[in-house]
């Protein structure tokens, strides 16, 4: 055995050695770790071999079950070859953004995924930016109020707000106003703390759509009134995956993207939970944010993956990719793939490309059993400065609502 | 000290063998070099740099007004909120916790005291999301205990209550106060020494007059001092508040983590240092009282 693998890794070590001494010369002109773009890293073959060497690509804060990111990463780990590593998955959009400016290189991400409400904080006036330059292939079709012009950080997917709840109760919940119903006491709530969660956040803007608030997305009093409302009945409960698998929490707001990961987890413990759009208003939120890591530790795989993520393809997930496909050079293999804008689109995410896809023709359906009603309103993406006066209201009258 | 120790008849060894305690004195920290090294590194340090930083604006300028931004609204209530969780839950645990450790130390079997100390201390030691859970699972709204009690007519939801209110909160922490309070006690209650009831009733006192002038003031110091780590252990706890609430019940340790660590108040990072300051603070005047008063109960304590 021992001898086998040794064997193997001397051959192994021979073939590297081999590709790298053809792929110096190619090599000589490119700096990986300064490419804006595909074409400054050589091409996208070559970034594709350069990601497989590196073998690594290290992500932080995206669970496997945010926005269909698992079948992302199984079909990128398939393809390249690359182990993908995710710290602390559950965490803040501010622990990355800490991660990135105090870990040691060891632990530094190479790509983030961060909320709107702290994209500022990559570019410090007068600083020098947290992130990298990188302009993707797609990277017109990426609307310019969502990218910062010169590549430093570019949306992703957004989410719009569906209602969430128990089958058991009764009436259905469809729009926000019916949070207030009695019969709902007790188990109707918030996914957390408006003034540190972006998902609560948008949640208490989704209820001022619903409430009256609809024309003047900067001024949440509505959705702060309705909270109210509802908490006059009872305390508002924490509406997250365990306490709706628990059935302490039956009715709130939830991001439309998380249903594919909930309802399964809450039909394990025995609870059928099912999403709906309101059937008046429902609020596009801002979209997530991606950026290249200045720190990034790999280099190649920071940009490709931004390449992948962003690519719009049909095509073919983790599972239909062929150890023939696989043997193919970069480029051939990548057309071949489903892109990662529509994977996003399957768990009901709104791509941020999906305009420009759909004039394409590119995108799939959604994987979700719920749709915008006909008769219902999609509402925003609110701007960052409607948002800055919403957090203003929130923080300052949420803790004593 | 050193001096009355010996006089009392300690053994001399460590004095006549020792070389080095009378002239070099440094040498006798020496010992405890890696521990100060510790506390320094990982206690001090990060401390002074924590203060420091409170004092900054954003745009690293001297500023004072995370300060006054912390005594304002809604950080104001969570520090008055916490407050009395810390002391409304110390109080409620300290007199039933103190009673249960004077019986469990005094006249229980030892079988029993040896499985009081085991529980408590693992009891003492249950706290964040899994104790927020075990509440839910019991008296939360689809809990079984609700269940139960609700079968028999008394619906605890009927109301307002919920666990993530004041009195849900309050319920879930007695549960690991009680227990800290029995194993904080108890070395109080081991220390009244049987000679001094002896000699009280030799002297001619009664059971009352026993417990007023000699039992209950030397409890009272050790009593004082465990209601103040109660209150430290209620005035900080933050994982089970945090899984329990959303945000409508102000509690200055959340704040922190939602400043430090959230996604909406990004540009405050200096104010929830400010804020942990502020409970550094106030832990310390907690603190330093029952360092003074456990200072005059060792006076007794000490054999």
């Amino acid at each position: 055995m021992r001898g086998k693998r040794l064997v193997a890794t001397l051959a192994s070590a021979v073939m590297v050695t081999g590709v790298v001494a053809i792929a110096t010369p190619a090599q000589a002109a490119v700096n990986i770790c300064k490419a804006k773009n595909v074409a400054e890293a050589g091409g996208l073959d070559n970034l594709v071999k350069a990601a497989k060497k590196e073998g690594k690509l290290a992500l932080i804060t995206t669970p496997r079950d945010w926005a269909n990111y698992g079948a992302i990463f199984d079909a990128y780990e398939k393809a390249f070859g690359v182990k993908i590593s995710v710290d602390n998955p559950d965490g803040s959009s501010q622990y990355e953004i800490d991660t990135m400016k105090t870990a040691p290189k060891s632990r530094q991400p190479d790509s983030i995924d961060i909320g709107p409400l702290v994209v500022a904080q990559l570019t410090p006036p007068g600083g020098t930016p947290l992130s990298s330059p990188y302009k993707v292939i797609n990277w017109n079709d990426i609307p310019n109020a969502a990218k910062d012009p010169n590549g430093l950080w570019y949306g992703n997917y957004g989410g719009k707000l569906a209602i969430v709840y128990n089958t058991s109760v009764s009436p259905v919940p469809t729009k926000a106003k019916d949070f207030t119903n009695p019969a709902y006491k007790g188990v109707v709530g918030i996914t957390g703390d408006p003034t540190s969660s972006n998902q609560a956040f948008m949640s208490v803007l989704a209820a001022s759509l619903g409430n009256g608030g609809e024309k003047n997305l900067s001024d949440v009093s509505k959705g702060l009134e309705l909270f109210k409302a509802v908490k006059a009945n009872a305390p508002l409960v924490k509406v997250n995956g365990t306490n709706l698998a628990s059935g302490t929490a039956k009715v709130g707001f939830m991001w439309d993207f998380n249903a594919l990961g909930i309802i399964p987890a809450a039909k394990q413990a025995g609870l059928d939970l099912k999403f709906a759009y309101p059937t008046d208003f429902v609020l596009q939120a801002p979209p997530y944010i991606n950026a290249i890591n200045a720190k990034s530790p790999n280099c190649a795989n920071a940009r490709l993956w931004q390449e992948f993520v962003y690519s719009q393809n049909k095509g073919k997930t983790a599972a239909d990719l062929t150890d023939a496909d696989l043997k193919l050079p970069g480029s051939k293999l990548f057309a071949l793939m489903q892109g990662g804008q529509n994977y996003f689109m399957q768990s009901g995410a709104d791509p941020i490309m999906s305009k420009a896809m759909t004039t394409k023709k590119l995108l799939v359906p959604s994987l979700l059993d719920f749709k915008v009603a006909s008769t219902a309103k999609i509402v925003g993406p609110p701007t960052i400065s409607d948002v800055l006066a919403a957090r203003e209201q929130i923080i300052s009258s949420w803790a004593s609502l | 000290m050193t001096p009355s120790v010996i006089g009392e008849g300690a053994p001399s060894r460590g004095r006549t063998f020792s070389p080095f305690t009378s002239n070099l004195n440094f040498r006798k920290y020496l010992p405890a070099l890696p521990l100060l090294l510790i506390v320094g590194y990982f206690f001090l340090y990060p401390i002074t740099k924590l203060v420091y930083v409170a004092f900054l604006s954003n745009e690293n300028t001297l500023t004072l007004s995370n300060f006054t931004t912390a005594f304002k609204d809604p950080y104001k209530t969570g520090f008055i909120n916490s407050i009395k969780i810390g002391i409304t839950s110390a109080v409620i645990a300290a007199i039933p916790g103190a009673i249960a450790a004077y019986f469990i130390e005094s006249k229980g079997p030892s079988k029993l005291r040896r499985t009081v100390a085991v529980m408590s201390g693992v009891l003492a030691n249950t706290g964040g999301v899994p104790l927020a859970f075990m509440f839910m699972a019991a008296i939360g709204i689809q809990g079984q205990l609700t269940k139960i009690l609700k079968a028999a007519g008394w619906d605890i939801y009927s109301g307002q209550f919920s666990l993530g209110t004041f009195t849900g909160l309050l319920i879930v922490y007695l549960y690991f106060q009680l227990p800290l309070m029995v194993i904080i006690f108890s070395p109080a209650i081991v220390a009244l020494r049987r000679e001094w009831v002896e000699a009280a009733y030799n002297l001619g006192a009664d059971k009352v007059e026993y417990w007023r002038r000699i039992g209950f003031p030397l409890l009272f110091p050790s009593f004082i001092g465990s209601l103040l780590l109660l209150f430290a252990s209620g005035f900080s706890a933050y994982a089970t508040a945090n899984a329990l609430t959303v945000g409508n019940l102000p509690l200055t340790p959340l704040q922190i983590g939602g400043l430090l660590d959230g996604n909406v108040s990004a540009t405050q990072l200096n104010l929830g240092k400010a804020l942990s300051s502020l409970m550094i603070l106030i832990s310390a005047f907690a603190v330093v009282p029952y360092l003074v008063i456990q200072r005059r109960t060792a006076r007794w304590q000490k054999r």
